[in-house]
C-alpha cells in the first residue's frame, strides 16, 4: 500500500515540474506560531525530504493588503494559506491563480479526490486544507472559585465576569457573538447582519465592553495575554488554545458555544515564481497522510473524509485529538459556519463601519 | 366458539382495514401539500436571493449604485407578470386564496380547480419573490387545498363529496403545519378556519397530515421555525391588564389593516389604470418607498425577528415602520399583486406589540423585563382577528415558543382582540371578503350550502294546465278531476298568466252562476313565483309569502317550466340540514 502510494508521488511529482528553475526555496506565507510549527512538522519537512526542495515561510497575519501589495512586485510568495473569506475575495479581485484540484492526490483506498474533500473545498483558486475555528478562552484561574462562563453571552457580561478582554482587531466573529447575544438564532444571524439595524445591534453590544477591549493583531498574541494574565477573556484561534492549555498546560480554557469556524485553504499568488512546484506542493500537503498527521500537532479539523477517520493521538501528550476538534459534535451545538460569500462582498462596508465605530471610541 | 372468534376477528380486520385507510390517505394528502409547500417557501427564498430582497443579498450589492433602481426594476416586472397571469391564465381573472377555501369547503362543491390553484401560486410565487409586501402563508394555504383536493379526486375512497372536504382539510393542515413547524396549530386552523366543524372523521387524517407535515419540514428538510424566544420571560401579575389593553388596540389595528386592504381595492377600481398594469403600479410606488424603508419590502422575517429584541428599535420608527406597513400591504393587494395577510398581520402586529412594549416600561411595573411578550401578544392580537382563527393564534404561539407564561399572555390579548374586532369588522378579513360577496358565513354555512342547490330537480312537471279562453265550469272540473286544488293558466305559447284555486272557481260559479266566463277573469298572479334559476334558499325565503300549495316556476321570459310544491321544499331543507349535521358529526 505504501509503497504505492510513493509511487504514485514520484509521478506526480516527477510529472510536474519541469519548467521552472528547480534551484531554491519554496515560498509558503503562513501564520506562524504553533500552527506553522505543526505544518513543519506534517508536511513541510517531509515534502523537503521527498523533492529536495527546501520550504521557507513568510509571515502572513490575515487580510488582503499584504497579498495586494506583493503581487505588484517581483514574485517572492509561491503559495499562501489564507482563510476561505480572503481567499474568495482574492480570487474574485484576481490576486490568485486559478486552480482546478490539478495534483490532488486521491485517498490511500483509491476514492479520488473530488469526493474525498468535502462538499465546496476546492474552490476555482485553489483547495480547503483543514477547519479551524474562532473562539474565546478564558482565564480558568481567574475564575476558579466562581461561576465558569460557558456561552457566548458572558464575553459581553462584565458585571459577572469581569476583566479585560483581548479581541482581534476587525469585525470577523464579533459582530457574529454581538448580535447572538441578544438570543437570536444561528440560522438568521447573516441575515440579520445585514440589516442596518443589525449592525447597528451588534455594535451597541460592542460599545458596552469597549473600555474593557486589549486589541491584537498576530494570534500569537491572544494567547500570550491570557497567559501573562493581562486578560480574562480572548477570542483566538482554537488550534492555539489547546495547545496553550494541552501541551503547556496552562490554565486556559476554551468556550466551544458560538465557534465560528471557517477553513484555511491554499492558493497561488498571480505572480508566483514557482507556480509548478506550488501547485505540486499543493497536492502533497494535502494529501491524506499530511491531514492526518497535522491533527497530531494542532486540533484543526481536515477536510477530507479519508483523513477525518485518521484523527488520532496528540504526537507529544497523548491526547485524544477527536474531543478537540472543532468539529466535535459536542462543540457543534450553536457553532456558527462563517457565512465567507457574505464577508467576501461585503467586507469594505463592513471594515468602514467597524472603523467609524473604532474611532466613535477614540473621540470619547 | 369458533364463529365468534371469527366474526371478532373480522371486526378487527375491518377496523384495522379502516385506520389503515385512513392513516394512508392523511400521509399521502399531506405529504403532498407539505411538499409543494416547501418547495414553494425554498422558491420565495431563491427568488429573493437573486433580485435583491433578502437583506442578505442587498447587503452582498451595497457597493452597487443601482440598487433602488433594480428593486424598482424587480417590482414593476413582477407586477406586470401577475397582471398578465390573472388575465390570461386564471379563470375570472382572479387569483384565489384562503376565502375561496372556506367557500369551497362551506358550500359542499369540496373541490379546487387545478388549474386555478396553480396559476394562484404562480403569481403568489411572482409577488413574493419580486419583493411584494404580501404574505405567504394564504397562498401555502391554497396550495395545499389545491393538492389535498386533487389526492382526494385521485385516491378512490367511497366516501363520494366528503372525500374532497377532507383533502381540502388535510392539505391545509400540512400547510401550516409545515410553514409554522407547529402540527396542533396546523389541525385547529384547517377546523377553525376552513371546515368549522369538528367531525372525527375530519380529525383522524388531518391530524396525520399536519403530523407529516411537521415531521417533513422539522426533520427531513430541517425548515427553521419563524421564531423561538429564548429564556423564560418573566411576567408580573399587573402586566396581565396590560396584555387585555393590547388585546382590543391590537383589534383597532387589525380592522383598520383590513379596512386599509378593502379601501384600497375600492380606490384600485376606481382609478383609471387597466386591470393588467395594477400590480406593476403598486410595484413601482412599493420600490420607491422601500429607498427610505426598505424594511417594507417583502415578508419581513427579519423585521419580525428584531422586534422581540427591546433594543431593536426606536419608538418613532415603530410607529412609522407600523403604519408603512399597513399601507405597503394595502396597496400590493388592493392593486392586484398576490399573496396573504396572514404573514403581514403578524409583522403589523409585533410591530404594535412592540411599541405597546415602549409605551409598558414607562407605564407598567416589572414590564421591563417582558418586551419580548409585548411584541409577541401583539402579533397574536392582530393576527387572529385578521384571519378569524383564535384558537390557532394561541397554538401557533404556543409550538412556535414552546414557553407557557408566554401563551398565557397570549391568550388574554387574542380573545379581547377577537371579542373587540368582532362587534365593529366582523368575523374575519376571509369572512368580509366572502360577504362582499354575497355568500355570508356569519350565521353558518346553512344558507351558502342551500344557496348553492339549484331547485332544477325539484320541478314537477305534473300540475293542471288550464288554457286561456276555457270556461270556469271546465277549469273547475279538470281541477277537480286531477284531484288537485291549483289550475295554472299558460298560453299556447307557454307564457303563464296568472293561477286559478279550486275554492276560487268554485265561489265563482255559486255566487253568480257564470259558469260559461272566461278562466282569465280569475287568474290571478301567484303570491310566490320562481325563477328557473332560483337556489333553494331564495326559494324558501320566497315561499315564505302566500298559501297556495304550488309555487310555479318560470323561465326568464315568463313561460312556465314547471311547479315546486311548498311543501317539498320543506323537504329538501329537512335533508339538507340533515346532511351539514351528519357530516360535522361523522365518525371516522
Amino acid at each position: 500500500m505504501r509503497l504505492i502510494v510513493m509511487l504514485m508521488l514520484a509521478c506526480a511529482l516527477g510529472q510536474t515540474v519541469g519548467a521552472e528553475p528547480a534551484h531554491g526555496p519554496l515560498v509558503v506565507a503562513t501564520w506562524g506560531g504553533v500552527y506553522e510549527r505543526s505544518q513543519r512538522a506534517a508536511y513541510f519537512d517531509p515534502y523537503t525530504e521527498a523533492t529536495g526542495t527546501p520550504i521557507q515561510t513568510a509571515s502572513y497575519s490575515g487580510g488582503l493588503g499584504t497579498l495586494r501589495k506583493r503581487v505588484q512586485g517581483p514574485g517572492d510568495w509561491d503559495v499562501i494559506d489564507m482563510t476561505m473569506a480572503d481567499h474568495r475575495r482574492a480570487c474574485a479581485e484576481g490576486l490568485l491563480q486559478s486552480y482546478s484540484g490539478e495534483g490532488l492526490m486521491p485517498a490511500p483506498d483509491g476514492t479520488p479526490a473530488e469526493r474525498d474533500f468535502i462538499r465546496s473545498a476546492i474552490t476555482p483558486c485553489g483547495v480547503a486544507h483543514n477547519l479551524f475555528s474562532t473562539v474565546v478562552a478564558f482565564d480558568e484561574d481567574f475564575f476558579r472559585y466562581t461561576a465558569q462562563p460557558h456561552r457566548i453571552e458572558h464575553l459581553f457580561d462584565t458585571e459577572r465576569f469581569p476583566g479585560k478582554r483581548a479581541l482581534h482587531k476587525r469585525p470577523d466573529a464579533l459582530l457574529e457573538w454581538a448580535l447572538l447575544s441578544y438570543g437570536v438564532p444561528v440560522g438568521d444571524l447573516y441575515d440579520l447582519l445585514s440589516t442596518e439595524r443589525g449592525l447597528n445591534l451588534a455594535f451597541k453590544r460592542l460599545d458596552e465592553i469597549r473600555e474593557h477591549i486589549v486589541w491584537w493583531e498576530s494570534p500569537e498574541e491572544a494567547v500570550e495575554l491570557l497567559r501573562r494574565e493581562d486578560v480574562t477573556f480572548a477570542m483566538g484561534y482554537n488550534g492555539r488554545f489547546f495547545d496553550a492549555a494541552v501541551v503547556q498546560n496552562e490554565p486556559v480554557r476554551i468556550i466551544w458555544d458560538a465557534q465560528v469556524y471557517e477553513f484555511e485553504t491554499w492558493g497561488i499568488p498571480r505572480n508566483a515564481a514557482h507556480p509548478e512546484r506550488a501547485r505540486q506542493f499543493i497536492g502533497y500537503a494535502t494529501r491524506t497522510q499530511s491531514l492526518a498527521r497535522q491533527t497530531r500537532y494542532i486540533a484543526y479539523g481536515p477536510t477530507r473524509a479519508s483523513a477525518i477517520r485518521r484523527v488520532g493521538k496528540h504526537a507529544s501528550t497523548g491526547v485524544d485529538m477527536r474531543a478537540h476538534m472543532p468539529s466535535h459534535p459536542l462543540h457543534m451545538e450553536r457553532a456558527i459556519r462563517k457565512d465567507v460569500d457574505w464577508y467576501a462582498h461585503t467586507r469594505q462596508h463592513l471594515n468602514e463601519r467597524f472603523q467609524v465605530w473604532l474611532a466613535a471610541g477614540d473621540a470619547q | 366458539m369458533a364463529s365468534w372468534l371469527n366474526s371478532k376477528l373480522a371486526g378487527g380486520i375491518s377496523v384495522g382495514r379502516r385506520a389503515l385507510a385512513v392513516s394512508t390517505r392523511g400521509l399521502i394528502m399531506g405529504g403532498v401539500a407539505s411538499l409543494a409547500a416547501l418547495g414553494f417557501v425554498a422558491a420565495i427564498q431563491w427568488l429573493n436571493d437573486l433580485f435583491w430582497v433578502s437583506p442578505r443579498s442587498r447587503m452582498m450589492a451595497t457597493d452597487w449604485p443601482w440598487l433602488p433602481l433594480a428593486t424598482i426594476a424587480v417590482l414593476v416586472c413582477g407586477g406586470l407578470i401577475v397582471g398578465l397571469i390573472a388575465r390570461y391564465l386564471l379563470p375570472g381573472g382572479q387569483a384565489h386564496g384562503p376565502p375561496e377555501v372556506i367557500e369551497t369547503a362551506q358550500d359542499g362543491s369540496n373541490d379546487v380547480d387545478l388549474r386555478t390553484g396553480a396559476g394562484s401560486a404562480l403569481s403568489a410565487l411572482t409577488s413574493l419573490g419580486a419583493g411584494a409586501s404580501v404574505g405567504q402563508y394564504g397562498p401555502l394555504v391554497h396550495l395545499g387545498a389545491t393538492m389535498g383536493s386533487l389526492v382526494g379526486r385521485i385516491m378512490p375512497s367511497g366516501q363520494g363529496n366528503a372525500a374532497g372536504l377532507i383533502g381540502i382539510g388535510c392539505g391545509v393542515a400540512a400547510a401550516i403545519a409545515t410553514a409554522f413547524s407547529a402540527p396542533i396549530a396546523g389541525v385547529l386552523f384547517a377546523h377553525e378556519v376552513v371546515l368549522r366543524q369538528y367531525s372525527l372523521r375530519a380529525f383522524a387524517p388531518i391530524t396525520v397530515a399536519a403530523t407529516i407535515g411537521f415531521v417533513l419540514a422539522s426533520y427531513v428538510f430541517e425548515h427553521e421555525p419563524l421564531f423561538r424566544i429564548p429564556g423564560a420571560p418573566r411576567v408580573e401579575p399587573a402586566e396581565y391588564g396590560a396584555f387585555i389593553l393590547i388585546g382590543i388596540g391590537g383589534a383597532v389595528v387589525a380592522t383598520g389593516f383590513m379596512r386599509a386592504i378593502l379601501a384600497a381595492d375600492e380606490l384600485a377600481e376606481r382609478t383609471p389604470i387597466p386591470p393588467v398594469l395594477r400590480p406593476a403600479t403598486a410595484g413601482a410606488l412599493l420600490g420607491i418607498l422601500a429607498i427610505w424603508i426598505p424594511d417594507i419590502l417583502g415578508i419581513g422575517q427579519q423585521v419580525l425577528r428584531f422586534t422581540i429584541i427591546p433594543e431593536a428599535f426606536g419608538t418613532i420608527e415603530l410607529a412609522v415602520l407600523l403604519v408603512a406597513k399597513i399601507l405597503a400591504t394595502a396597496l400590493c393587494l388592493g392593486f392586484g399583486f398576490v399573496g396573504g395577510v396572514f404573514s403581514p398581520a403578524l409583522l403589523i402586529g409585533a410591530l404594535f406589540g412592540a411599541l405597546t412594549g415602549h409605551a409598558a416600561v414607562v407605564l407598567v411595573p416589572g414590564a421591563a423585563d417582558s418586551a419580548s411578550v409585548y411584541a409577541i401578544c401583539g402579533l397574536a392580537a392582530v393576527t387572529s382577528p385578521v384571519i378569524g382563527g383564535p384558537i390557532t393564534t394561541i397554538l401557533i404561539v404556543f409550538e412556535l415558543t414552546r414557553n407557557y407564561v408566554l401563551t398565557t399572555a397570549v391568550m388574554v390579548s387574542v380573545v379581547f382582540a377577537n371579542l373587540v374586532s368582532y362587534r365593529i369588522f366582523g368575523r374575519s378579513m376571509f369572512d368580509e371578503v366572502l360577504r362582499r360577496r354575497g355568500c355570508d358565513l356569519s350565521l353558518g354555512r346553512d344558507e351558502l350550502m342551500l344557496s348553492h342547490r339549484s331547485i332544477g330537480p325539484h320541478i314537477s312537471h305534473e300540475y293542471v294546465h288550464v288554457h286561456p279562453g276555457e270556461t270556469i265550469a271546465e277549469a273547475r272540473h279538470r281541477i277537480a278531476a286531477a284531484d288537485e286544488t291549483e289550475g295554472h293558466v299558460i298560453d299556447a305559447e307557454g307564457y303563464y298568466h296568472g293561477t286559478v284555486t279550486l275554492a276560487g272557481l268554485t265561489r265563482a260559479q255559486d255566487d253568480t252562476a257564470a259558469a260559461d266566463d272566461d278562466v282569465m277573469s280569475l287568474a290571478r298572479h301567484a303570491d310566490a313565483i320562481l325563477d328557473s334559476n332560483a337556489n333553494i334558499w331564495s326559494a324558501l325565503a320566497e315561499a315564505e309569502q302566500g298559501t297556495a300549495r304550488e309555487l310555479p316556476v318560470l323561465d326568464e321570459e315568463g313561460r312556465m317550466i314547471g311547479v315546486i310544491e311548498r311543501q317539498q321544499l320543506v323537504g329538501v331543507y329537512r335533508r339538507a340540514l340533515f346532511g351539514i349535521r351528519r357530516e360535522e358529526h361523522a365518525a371516522p
